[in-house]
């Protein structure tokens, strides 16, 4: 991987000299990816799946190349993908749209994103479910001992692919396993590992995987959700309208199936392709190169915030994990260390408990939460370097 | 306990522009739930003070230890300054108002001064009033001042000098504006006339300044005890008869004429000085127009 190479495609990197550690949070965006977005509005403009005209044929054509571009890259098939507005949006879609007449307990774990957590408390005090958390130990890793918790009366395993706190993953291969014996359905957060290593839906064998466009350098506001044809059937619609229907009468409707069944009204046309064109770029870089170069960063960092006396990393220092660290530095507040680590040396942190409330309080935090260093493929060493020596600064107040 | 501080000074540059009211907006959120003794959980404290300790490290880490480490003392101090300076700024410009000095009745420097503009203030019609160096010089400079004025005696040394630099190129003229919030101001004033009356001026109103304390807690026996001192035969029937008093009023009536409102202020060929800087900028301006 050519870093000084890839550094270059992403006009921000060239217009600011911040030190973007926040790509946990979003991504920075690359010129093809930008250009391929605006192509939209420059040269098509239309509708797809709904006029006839030369304009809306080649939306259409554009909207579905992306579909299955995108779907590709996940080891999907192009009808086996929704576009959402966001993970957010997939997650609910399933969640929310799943009958749970014959069963109903949801399992899932504390570690989950609000975007998933959410969810499953509102369909909770909605539907009167019961809601199962699989235990998690003060590494952050999940406890198989707690999978006996998905039985038969489970309805959905509801599980993160790789964590947004504390970059580690989930053992899906047995989650999954367990999930499907017991004849559950398994539901994949993959906002933080779609981005970060080559996830294959069709290995996976989750029945759903979410993610989002603006996390792996596309652009905001597109997100799918991918699904088996079979799990597809069991969810009911979500949001309907134009496109989502065969027929229409004032007495019955006949409505499309997945995946236009939840595209609900004239869809995210230009996020998609800039979607696509996200996945071409990573493609061309290869996901296995940006997990290497991901797991070189996330020792770095370790090591970096190691080496800080009484600093505190959340999480297992020795599990795998995508380039994210969360930390804290005893006696700073995580706000104070990450505004003055951009005030310093322009490095973007976050810092809180990123919308993970009940994950960061699992994993020890304060209530303040803490700061998190989330690398991508266009960091490197240098910076790393940089942010070391900002951060022992910082430690020595 | 900074967001108090941010209220003010954010608000108050949501005036002159539109970048600083989302500021302005969460510090009153900030101070709407420190008064209500909830938390503030805007992020403004923790933006301002991360904000200050980055800039100190810039310049001294050791500082910005320190200032980490005693932020919270700092802020309450901070904020106690802060709000006292707030409630005297409003009882001068209470006093001001009401009184015409942020001082009140006490008089002296006033920064508020500085709203009434120097060069609004009229140059006296005559040029009555004790004087030294050269009538006939083209430099004319005017003072207008009060012998119990603590102000008037601190540019004393600075008036002094000019006479003695530019004494036969500048013609200097003192006229009396007793103010009322100093005491024994105006019998000051009576008592000087009597003292040029015997040619004892400069020394009588030397020793006024000198003493000024003494001759404002004891009065007319400080006046005699001076007077006594320079050996002024003719003082005490001066003074008790009330010889200068229509001298000492066409004084003031032309003080109020000019529109003085604090002593000392100086005149300049006509030109206006007043504030605490005056006595420079006016022989500044002596200077210029002697071409120095």
């Amino acid at each position: 991987m050519d870093i000084k190479k890839i550094r270059a495609d992403f006009p921000v990197l060239q217009s600011s000299k911040a030190i973007y550690f926040d790509s946990a949070c979003t991504t920075l965006k690359p010129r093809a990816v930008i250009d391929a977005e605006s192509s939209y509005y420059a040269e098509l403009s239309a509708c797809a799946g709904r006029s006839h005209h030369a304009l809306a044929k080649k939306t259409e054509a554009a909207f579905e190349a992306s579909r299955g571009k995108i779907a590709r890259f996940v080891g999907a098939k192009p009808d086996e993908l929704v576009f959402t507005k966001n993970t957010t949006e997939a997650l609910n879609l399933v969640v929310r749209s799943l009958d749970y007449s014959t069963r109903k307990k949801i399992v899932t774990t504390p570690l989950e994103h609000h975007s998933l957590l959410l969810p499953i408390m509102e369909q909770k005090r909605r539907e009167g479910l019961n809601v199962e958390y699989l235990s998690v130990a003060s590494d952050g890793s999940i406890d198989e001992g707690s999978l006996p918790l998905i039985d038969r009366s489970t309805a959905l395993v509801a599980i993160h692919h790789t964590t947004n706190t504390t970059g580690m993953r989930a053992p899906l291969e047995k989650i999954v396993k367990a999930a499907h014996d017991a004849g559950a359905l398994v539901l994949v957060d993959g906002a933080q590992g779609v981005p970060h290593s080559r996830v294959d839906f069709s290995k996976l064998g989750a029945d759903f995987l979410a993610f989002s466009g603006h996390k792996m350098c596309g652009p905001t506001g597109i997100g799918c959700l991918v699904g088996r044809k079979e799990a597809f059937e069991k969810l009911d619609t979500f949001i309907v309208g134009g496109e989502t229907v065969e027929t229409v009468s004032l007495s019955e409707v006949k409505w499309k199936r997945a995946p236009k069944r939840f595209e609900g009204g004239i869809q995210n046309y230009a996020g998609a392709i800039g979607l696509a064109a996200a996945c071409d770029y990573l493609s061309r870089i290869g996901m296995q190169n940006i997990e290497e170069h991901e797991k070189k960063m996330a020792k770095l960092l370790i090591d970096a915030i190691q080496s800080i006396p009484n600093s505190t990393i959340y999480g297992s220092t020795s599990a795998p994990r995508s380039a994210l660290v969360s930390f804290n530095l005893k006696g700073i507040a995580p706000h104070q260390a990450a505004l003055m680590a951009d005030s310093l040396s322009k490095i973007a942190l976050r810092s809180g408990v990123f919308c993970a409330e009940p994950g960061m309080k699992a994993l020890g935090a304060p209530k303040e939460g803490a700061v998190r260093a989330s690398l991508y493929l266009y960091n490197t060493e240098e910076e790393v370097r940089v942010f070391a020596e900002t951060m022992q600064k910082i430690a020595k107040l | 306990m900074l967001c108090f501080v941010a209220l003010a000074v954010f608000l108050f540059l949501s005036i002159f522009s539109a970048k600083y009211r989302p500021l302005a907006r969460r510090a009153i959120d900030c101070v709407v739930k420190k008064a209500t003794l909830r938390p503030c959980d805007t992020g403004l404290d923790e933006e301002i003070k991360a904000a200050s300790i980055s800039g100190i490290m810039k310049l001294s880490p050791q500082g910005a230890s320190f200032l980490n480490r005693h932020f919270e003392a700092f802020s309450l101090a901070f904020t106690l300054l802060f709000f006292l300076s707030l409630f005297f700024a409003a009882q001068g410009l209470y006093n001001f108002v009401v009184y015409g000095n942020c001082n009140g009745f006490e008089g002296g420097f006033c920064v508020y001064s500085g709203l009434q503009n120097a060069a609004f203030l009229k140059a006296p019609a005559s040029l009555d009033g004790v004087s030294a160096g050269n009538p006939g010089a083209n430099v004319t400079l005017i003072e207008f001042g009060c012998y119990t004025c603590p102000y008037t005696k601190a540019a004393e040394d600075g008036v002094l000098g000019m006479i003695s630099r530019y004494g036969g190129r500048m013609h200097y003229v003192y006229k009396a504006f007793p103010l009322p919030a100093h005491a024994y101001s105006r019998e000051a004033a009576l008592a000087a006339f009597c003292a040029n009356d015997e040619g004892k001026y400069w020394e009588y109103r030397a020793a006024l300044f000198e003493n000024q304390s003494d001759v404002q807690t004891r009065g007319p026996a400080a006046f005699k005890d001076i007077a006594d001192g320079l050996g002024l035969s003719g003082f005490d029937a001066c003074y008790s008869s009330g010889k200068h008093n229509d001298l000492l009023q066409k004084s003031t009536d032309e003080c109020t004429a000019s529109g003085i409102y604090g002593t000392p202020t100086f005149f300049v060929n006509g030109k206006a000085f007043a504030g605490p800087g005056a006595v420079f900028d006016a022989e500044n301006e002596v200077k210029r127009l002697l071409g120095e």
